[in-house]
């Protein structure tokens, strides 16, 4: 391990409990833990898993040219991104969007958080901390913008899985008033840096912002809190959620969980291009009669000048056979002709294909699960290709040696539970 | 993940640089891959095996290992055809983690005996190990 990587405070935590680790955007990271990274995968489907999120930044942005700042740099529209009426974001409330350069290609992915009106808080991805605070920073805001990167400063554990709500019930004060009305992408409380309105705290009173968000596409929660809180409060869940079957996960079921989700590994299946023609353009603010925005913002003039675009597509295989993706890999239509490139190649673990349509561990019988189903798992990823290409087409991925025959998704793991309704999780 | 003194190397079979090993008690040989290789991997989601009746040389890839994070080719430590392959692992890849020298992949006849010589012993695979 060079002297360079980063460590999070759980470092000596993952080597000692048998960690396999490596490096990730410059973080010693946890990869899986003895229990396996298929074990850890379907975790967070059966039960729930508990990963250490603390190498991802949090930056405020505070005063009262914040908003503006953010309306101008971050491509959802504030005032239009709450539910199906398209409320504007209030106090306790989060958005899940990018932002893009002039150019209208994404330099991060990212959640917004509104602590108060005038109060801000950005989770981003590993290492784009003093990017995103420098990008910020270059556009002026009336009346002043104060933006904090608060970078290796804070914890963040994320609990995730149909047991969560269960889990915390039995951490935090007064679990029924933070239950209630928790919808999806909603947040109660605040900690150090990042204060709010609304109070949570675990049992011995410390505060914790808690959120319904998350990168598996499960029911679950996102756990922040101050430094110094951290360690004990991850050995504190890990012990509570024992009888639960809480296991620690790493990043390889990370990674694996959000592709079947259809979630964007930024730098991978987001980046350098632009944001057009991909699973996730709900997060830009076009006009109901899609010829402009409905507020000015970077990159808004160069996507609306877009003429040729490549189009990210998901893709789900039919057994767990991967393609790794070399400089040789590349698609192909099924007639051979190259039409682009694999971003992600990722398998499943709780997914398999029962007569040809895929089915979850999380499937109910009654819409299709055999009882005796045992997932093999199903490759499943993003592809870049130079044509739009519908649901249910086939490709083929290759890289030189093996052939990959795919379909093409809107969608791959079903039966998620991100959005299910608290109630009905904590029965 | 294991380190090299944590892992279970039998004498009883001999390993290449690319980490298989190969056993030859008879005038077949079988061939898995090591304790140090099925750690690395991970969990074992799919084994790719050749058809019986297939050929290779010394060398040649004769199928693959997917885990959950990476595939992994499996190269000849000696060259021969084909007899068996363990149909167990098409149902339960994951006994290559669980015992990955009882969980063999493939059997062959080998076409020059005299290739399990030049394996490493041992004693010689975990010094390489060690580097």
């Amino acid at each position: 391990m060079g002297n360079t990587e980063k460590r999070t405070a759980l470092h000596d935590w993952h080597v000692a409990h048998g960690a396999n680790m490596a490096t990730f955007a410059g973080y010693h990271m946890p990869l899986w833990y003895p229990a396996g990274a298929r074990a850890e995968h379907l975790a967070p489907i059966r039960t729930v898993g508990i990963f250490d999120t603390s190498h991802m930044p949090m930056l405020t942005v505070k005063g009262p040219g914040a908003r503006k700042l953010l309306q101008y740099c971050f491509c959802r529209d504030l005032e239009r991104c709450i539910g199906k009426q398209k409320g504007p974001l209030v106090d306790g409330r989060c958005a899940y969007g990018f932002f893009l350069n002039e150019k209208g290609h994404v330099i991060d992915d990212a959640i917004v958080y509104q602590l108060s009106p005038t109060d801000y808080m950005i989770v981003a991805n590993a290492g784009m901390g003093a990017t995103l605070a420098a990008h910020l920073g270059r556009h002026p805001a009336d009346a002043g913008a104060d933006i904090r990167d608060l970078t290796d400063r804070a914890g963040k554990i994320d609990i995730q899985g149909p047991e969560a709500a269960r889990l915390l019930q039995r951490l935090i004060r007064d679990p029924e008033r933070f239950f209630d009305r928790l919808i999806y992408f909603s947040f109660k409380g605040g900690f150090g840096e990042c204060p709010s309105s609304s109070v949570v705290e675990l049992l011995d009173g410390t505060p914790l912002l808690i959120a319904r968000t998350g990168y598996t596409g499960e029911f679950g929660f996102e756990l922040f809190m101050s430094l110094d809180a951290f360690p004990a409060l991850w050995r504190k869940v890990l012990d509570e959620g024992k009888d639960l079957g809480a296991l620690p996960c790493g990043l390889a079921a990370r990674d694996s969980l959000r592709v079947g989700a259809v979630l964007p590994l930024s730098h991978q299946d987001i980046g350098d291009w632009p944001f057009a023609a991909n699973p996730w353009l709900f997060a830009l603010p076009w006009e109901e009669d899609r010829r402009g925005f409905t507020k000015d913002f970077i990159g808004a003039a160069a996507l609306k000048k877009l003429v040729t675009v490549e189009h990210t597509l998901p893709f789900a295989g039919h057994d767990p056979r991967k393609i790794v993706i070399a400089p040789d890999t590349h698609v192909t239509d099924p007639r051979g002709e190259r039409i682009g490139r694999v971003l992600t190649c990722a398998t499943d673990m709780a997914i398999d294909r029962v007569e040809g349509r895929i089915v979850s561990l999380a499937t109910p019988a009654e819409k299709g699960r055999p009882e005796d189903f045992n997932p093999k798992g199903l490759c499943c990823g993003f592809v870049k290709v130079n044509r739009p290409l519908a649901p249910g087409e086939e490709v083929i991925l290759t890289d030189g040696k093996r052939r990959i025959k795919v379909e093409i998704r809107e969608d791959i793991r079903p039966d998620r539970t991100a959005r299910r309704p608290i109630a009905e999780m904590l029965q | 993940m294991k380190e090299p003194r944590e892992l279970n190397l039998p004498d009883t079979v001999r390993y290449t640089r690319d980490h298989e090993w190969a056993a030859m008690p008879g005038d077949t040989a079988r061939i898995g891959v090591s304790d140090y290789a099925q750690d690395q991997l991970g969990d074992i989601v799919y084994v790719e095996m050749p058809e019986v009746g297939s050929a290779f040389a010394r060398g040649d890839t004769f199928g693959t290992l997917e885990s959950v994070k990476a595939v992994s080719e499996l190269y000849m430590p000696m060259g021969g055809e084909v007899v068996a392959v363990n149909e167990a692992l098409v149902d339960a890849p994951e006994l290559i983690n669980r015992d990955s020298y009882d969980n063999w992949i493939i059997e062959i006849r080998p076409s020059n005996p005299a290739e399990y010589e030049k394996l490493m012993t041992s004693e010689g695979y975990l010094e390489m190990l060690k580097e």
